[in-house]
C-alpha cells in the first residue's frame, strides 16, 4: 500500500463509519462522510503549504492571527504526538499478543485504544501545565 | 537576604487518606544550587508541581518573599521532565523566544535574546531546527533555554537526566554549574547531583528525612539505602 493512501485511510474509514451510522440510523445519507474528507484534504493541503517557520514572528502578539496560529500549532503538535503514540501503542499490540485479527484481537484492540487515550490525557495535561507556566493562558 | 525560596509545612495528596507529601518545610538562597533526591515515587515531581501551583497544597510557599501568586511566579524557569511538553514550534529559535513574544517583547529583540539563550547552552547551531530532529539531550538543552531566555531568578528541573547517556549529562552539568540563578532539580541521579549542587533534601515516601551538605547527604550509604537509593 503506498504511503498517501495509508495517510487517507482513517479519515476514509472515519468518514465511512459516519456514513453508516447515518444510514443505520435514519437511512438517510447526508453530505456529512464527503464534507469530513473534504475538510481534512484541505487542511493537510493548507498544512503542508504553508511555510510555518517565523510566522510566529510576524504577527502581534494578542492579536485574532496569533491566537489562530498558536490554536493551528498546539493540534499540529497534538496530531504528531498523537501519531507517534497510536504507532508505540500497536507495535506493543502486535508484540504482545498472538495474533491480531482472529479471536481476542477486538479485545486487544479495544486496551490499545484505550492505553492511548490515558497517554494522550497524561500528555496534554503536562503540555497545558508547561504552556500556562510560559504565560500562554493568559 | 530574603530566601529565593521558602516553603514551611507543605502537605499534599491526591486523595485524603493517605498524603502524598507530609509536613515539608525547606529553603533556596539566592543563587544556590539545590537537588530533591528521592526514589522513584518519593514524590520529588509532585513538589515541583506544588511549588507551580499546578497542584493545590496546604502550608506556606513564599517566592522571592512573597506569596506564590501568578505574577510572582513568572519569576520562576521550569523545565519539565520530557521536553516535548515544553516544545511545539517549527524550530527551537521560536520555541525559546515565544515567552517573550508572548509578553509583547518586539520581534526582532525576542529573536535576539532567544539566540542568546540558545548560545549559553550550546545550541546556537541548532536555532532553525525543529526540535523533534535533535537528540533527547539537544531537546533537554533547548528546554532549558526556553526556560532561562525570560532570566528566571530561580529555575525548577524535574529529572533533567532522565533517559540521557553519560555525555548528555556531561553537557547539562556543564551548562547547569554555570548558571547564576537559584536552582531548585529533582533527581535520582546521585553523581549527577553530587556535581551540580551544594546542597540537598532527601525525600522518601513524601517527608524529607535528611537535609544538609551534598557531600556530607551522599556519603551516607546508610541513610540512601534506607531511602532506596543503592
Amino acid at each position: 500500500m503506498s504511503a498517501r493512501v495509508r495517510f487517507a485511510a482513517p479519515i476514509l474509514i472515519f468518514a465511512g463509519l459516519l456514513a453508516l451510522m447515518q444510514w443505520l440510523g435514519g437511512g438517510r445519507l447526508t453530505t456529512l462522510p464527503l464534507l469530513t474528507i473534504g475538510v481534512s484534504l484541505l487542511c493537510v493541503a493548507l498544512a503542508s503549504s504553508l511555510r510555518w517557520s517565523g510566522l510566529i514572528f510576524r504577527v502581534r502578539p494578542g492579536s485574532s492571527p496569533y491566537t489562530a496560529l498558536l490554536f493551528a500549532l498546539f493540534v499540529r503538535h497534538f496530531v504528531l504526538a498523537l501519531g507517534t503514540e497510536a504507532r508505540r501503542v500497536l507495535i506493543a499490540r502486535r508484540l504482545s499478543v498472538p495474533r491480531t485479527w482472529g479471536r481476542g484481537a477486538v479485545r486487544s484492540l479495544v486496551f490499545a485504544v484505550a492505553a492511548l487515550l490515558v497517554r494522550s490525557a497524561v500528555r496534554a495535561e503536562r503540555f497545558y501545565a508547561a504552556q500556562s507556566l510560559r504565560g500562554l493562558g493568559e | 537576604m530574603t530566601p529565593v525560596l521558602e516553603v514551611e509545612q507543605l502537605t499534599f495528596g491526591f486523595h485524603s487518606k493517605r498524603p502524598v507529601l507530609s509536613d515539608i518545610s525547606f529553603r533556596v538562597e539566592e543563587g544556590e544550587c539545590v537537588g530533591i533526591l528521592g526514589a522513584n515515587g518519593a514524590g520529588k515531581s509532585t513538589l515541583l508541581w506544588c511549588l507551580l501551583g499546578l497542584y493545590r497544597a496546604s502550608g506556606v510557599i513564599r517566592l522571592f518573599g512573597a506569596p506564590a501568586t501568578a505574577a510572582v511566579r513568572r519569576r520562576v524557569g521550569v523545565v519539565f521532565q520530557n521536553p516535548e511538553d515544553q516544545l511545539f514550534m517549527p524550530a527551537v529559535l521560536e520555541d525559546v523566544a515565544l515567552a517573550l513574544i508572548n509578553c509583547g517583547v518586539p520581534g526582532a529583540s525576542a529573536r535576539q535574546q532567544a539566540a542568546a539563550a540558545l548560545e549559553r547552552v550550546g545550541l546556537a547551531g541548532a536555532a532553525e531546527r525543529p526540535a523533534s530532529q535533535l537528540s533527547l539531550g539537544e531537546r533537554k538543552r533547548a528546554a532549558i533555554a526556553a526556560a532561562l531566555v525570560g532570566s528566571p531568578d530561580l529555575l525548577l528541573l524535574d529529572e533533567p537526566t532522565a533517559e540521557l547517556d553519560g555525555r548528555s549529562v556531561r553537557e547539562l552539568t556543564g551548562v547547569l554549574r554555570r548558571l547564576p540563578a537559584a536552582r531548585l532539580i529533582a533527581s535520582h541521579h546521585l553523581e549527577f547531583l553530587g556535581s551540580v549542587c551544594t546542597r540537598i533534601l532527601l525525600l522518601s515516601e513524601g517527608h524529607v528525612t535528611a537535609e544538609g551538605a551534598t557531600a556530607e547527604i551522599l556519603s551516607d550509604e546508610a541513610l540512601l539505602e534506607r531511602a532506596g537509593l543503592v
